[in-house]
């Protein structure tokens, strides 16, 4: 389902267009994912004050960049749109642009039999000047007059035929966003960029040493002196010794690897034999490049995911990697981590089979599994169904295994939907047994 | 002598826009007495329900209604006026209505070769909307294009053909003010209409 977010340009306690809004939300979910984003905290726009990267604008700047579209409900104020919704545009069009070449739908309510006509071909024009850039669906206006008297006493819109006209709307920006996406997806090469060589620097690189070599972790120590043993670090929030940092990550219920923001595979929990690991790591790579952990035929996936990462187009590439046989579910699971500034410092790559935790919920709930006859192809994988998803073949891209270990059964199913016929399921309450199904987990606990 | 209330379209600190109204300032002294005013600092709009209006805003108002005209020079950001202008002109139409009837001259100043035409456009629309209702000269324009390489050291225009412009619209807009003075007769009506429109009773 597309992931659009909303905003209603305004920052009064009471807003008709933020009901509006809401109102799209609830009642055309099975239509859209809509989320609406508050401005209230957004400053007042100052060329002479840049405040880009503080967390209100930051947070539009993110949430905007992951969705696949935008609707904007604009008020109407003297013939134009509000103060508020037009500072928030000019921060998104100074330093940052998040805003460019997204498809965006606008809607307008006011007080007024015009509904916001005169503010809504102002937003238009604002929206298409070339700092700002945005894709504005033609047509379909949708403006709601009157709207002191729209809503019912359950903020519903009453009028049905108002209703059939919204829904038809929205329908018709959920295949504009489809449309402008693809083009989009095709023109985005920047993914190309993405240098698995790591030949650049960060700030975090430690310089002079080579990648490729076996004990890069041991010169790496010693040019820097790190901490080590029963030396304290401190953490936000606490402080450890590296002894009991270790002990606390190769504890953790998953298999850990942290790659940098110039692409560099620095770490992982070292808890177990490469042939034991679901996806394999040895001593000896923990420095190389990623370019060095993954087959030359899987390089460009793993720059799509990279750079998907890196701007922010999602947060998280999840990937289910079948193979492991029906008693396994392996997860790969590629978070970005970004700075206080919200600036992008690499990926925390997490692996783990989802099966015992199934398994665990079923037993104890009182469930079972059982075939959903409506499943799509992509129910399994559906929350990173983007672009790159499609492309990207699953051991292509937590390649790092792909060298070591496990290559051998390559299955037959569709690897990147996931939607082998054992995993293509959802629970369903069965029987109860002795538990009541719904608290039975705590009762037995 | 006129008096006339210019009003900085931005809260930069750097504006060729307040440099702009600066040398008119300077330029016109003896002319009119122009009295430049400053935007920054007002809280965002946000339609409070008790109507309150901050004190700031109240004495603006109090400025433009004593004067016989006021000049505005705005920037253009995305092809519009600045959300900081926009935001100021709706404290300026929340039940009070310093802009009825008042003669307006818009005039701005960009980076680019443009001058500001689409914020212009944007700027004369919005003072036209009913709780405003400015009496904007009609049919007159000041772009200044390229304005950062506009003036010299002591702030004085550089190209002449400009300067001789803004002379010509300067007194113009003092005669468009004399004749709006005598523009009288439907003042009481529409000043009335512009206090009995209120919004939340549509
Ligand atoms: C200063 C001010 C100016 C307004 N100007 C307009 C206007 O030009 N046209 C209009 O339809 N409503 C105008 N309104 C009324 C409403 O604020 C407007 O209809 C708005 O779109 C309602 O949406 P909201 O409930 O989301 O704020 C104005 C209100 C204020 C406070
Ligand atoms: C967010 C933003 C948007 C801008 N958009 C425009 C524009 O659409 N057209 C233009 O000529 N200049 C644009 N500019 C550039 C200048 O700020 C503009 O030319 C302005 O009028 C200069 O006025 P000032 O010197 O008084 O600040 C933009 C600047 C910013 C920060």
């Amino acid at each position: 389902m597309l992931k659009l977010v909303g905003i209603a340009g305004s920052v009064a306690d009471q807003s008709y267009n933020r009901m509006l809004l809401k109102f799209i939300a609830t009642h055309f979910s099975d239509l859209i994912d809509l989320e609406i984003l508050d401005i209230d905290d957004v400053p007042m726009f100052n060329q002479s004050d840049d405040q880009t990267d503080g967390d209100a604008v930051q947070f539009l700047n993110r949430k905007i960049t992951q969705a696949d579209g935008v609707i904007i409900a604009t008020p109407e104020h003297n013939h134009t749109i509000t103060a508020s919704l037009k500072s928030v545009i000019e921060w998104l069009s100074f330093k940052i642009h998040p805003l460019s070449g997204k498809p965006l739908m606008i809607v307008g309510a006011s007080y007024y039999d015009q509904g916001s006509s005169r503010a809504q071909l102002n937003l238009r024009q604002i929206l298409e000047s070339p700092g700002v850039d945005a894709i504005v669906m033609p047509g379909n206006e949708f403006l709601l007059g009157d709207v002191k008297t729209a809503f019912d006493d359950h903020n519903n819109l009453k009028d049905d035929r108002t209703v059939g006209f919204l829904k038809e709307t929205i329908g018709k920006f959920t295949q504009f966003v489809k449309v402008i996406n693809s083009m989009n997806d095709k023109a985005d090469e920047g993914w190309k960029k993405e240098d698995l060589e790591s030949h650049g620097t960060v700030d975090t690189t430690i310089k002079g040493l080579d990648m490729h070599a076996d004990d890069w972790v041991e010169q790496a120590a010693e040019k820097t002196h790190a901490a080590e043993g029963s030396d304290y670090v401190k953490l936000d929030r606490g402080v450890l010794t590296v002894d009991q940092l270790n002990w606390f990550l190769n504890s953790m219920p998953m298999e850990l690897t942290y790659a940098d923001d110039n692409n560099q595979f620095l770490y992982y929990n070292h808890t177990m034999d490469v042939k034991d690991m679901l996806a394999g790591r040895t001593p000896g790579s923990a420095g190389n490049p990623m370019a060095d952990c993954h087959p030359k035929a899987a390089i460009p996936h793993v720059q799509q995911v990279v750079h998907m990462l890196r701007t922010g187009k999602t947060d998280l590439f999840k990937l289910p990697v079948p193979g492991m046989g029906p008693d396994k579910y392996i997860m790969h699971y590629y978070q970005a981590m970004h700075d206080d500034q919200g600036g992008y410092r690499g990926i925390n790559e997490f692996v783990l089979d989802l099966m015992p935790i199934v398994k665990y919920y079923l037993e104890h709930t009182g469930q079972v599994l059982a075939k959903d006859p409506n499943a799509k192809a992509d129910a399994v994988s559906g929350a990173s169904s983007h672009a790159a998803a499609e492309k990207a073949k699953p051991d292509d891209v937590s390649g790092a295994s792909a060298d070591t270990e496990k290559p051998a059964e390559k299955p037959a199913t569709d690897e990147v939907s996931g939607a082998s016929a054992s995993a293509d399921v959802e629970t369903k309450p069965a029987a109860p047994k002795d538990v009541d199904s719904v608290s039975g987990a705590s009762a037995k606990d | 002598m006129d008096k006339f209330i210019a009003i900085v379209g931005t809260n930069s600190d750097n504006s060729t826009n307040r440099k702009l109204l600066q040398y008119m300032q300077k330029h016109y002294a003896n002319q009119a007495e122009i009295e430049l005013m400053e935007i920054k600092g007002l809280p965002m709009f946000n339609k409070p329900a008790d109507k309150q209006v901050p004190a700031a805003v109240t004495d603006m108002a109090a400025k433009i209604e004593a004067a016989d005209g006021v000049i505005i020079s705005t920037p253009e950001y995305d092809h519009s006026a600045p959300a900081v202008l926009m935001n100021a002109l709706e404290w300026l139409s929340f039940h009070i209505h310093p802009f009825v009837d008042k003669p307006v001259m818009i005039i701005g100043a960009s980076y680019g070769s443009l001058g500001t035409s689409r914020a212009q456009a944007h700027l004369r629309q919005i003072l036209d909307s009913p709780e405003l209702r400015a009496r904007i000269m009609p049919s007159s324009e000041f772009l200044l294009g390229h304005s950062l390489q506009a003036f010299d050291e002591t702030g004085n225009l550089v190209d002449e053909q400009k300067t001789a412009k803004l002379d010509g619209l300067f007194a113009d807009f003092e005669t468009f003010v004399e004749i709006t003075k005598r523009l009288k007769n439907a003042h009481a009506a529409t000043a009335q209409e512009v206090r009995d429109l209120d919004w939340d009773n549509l």
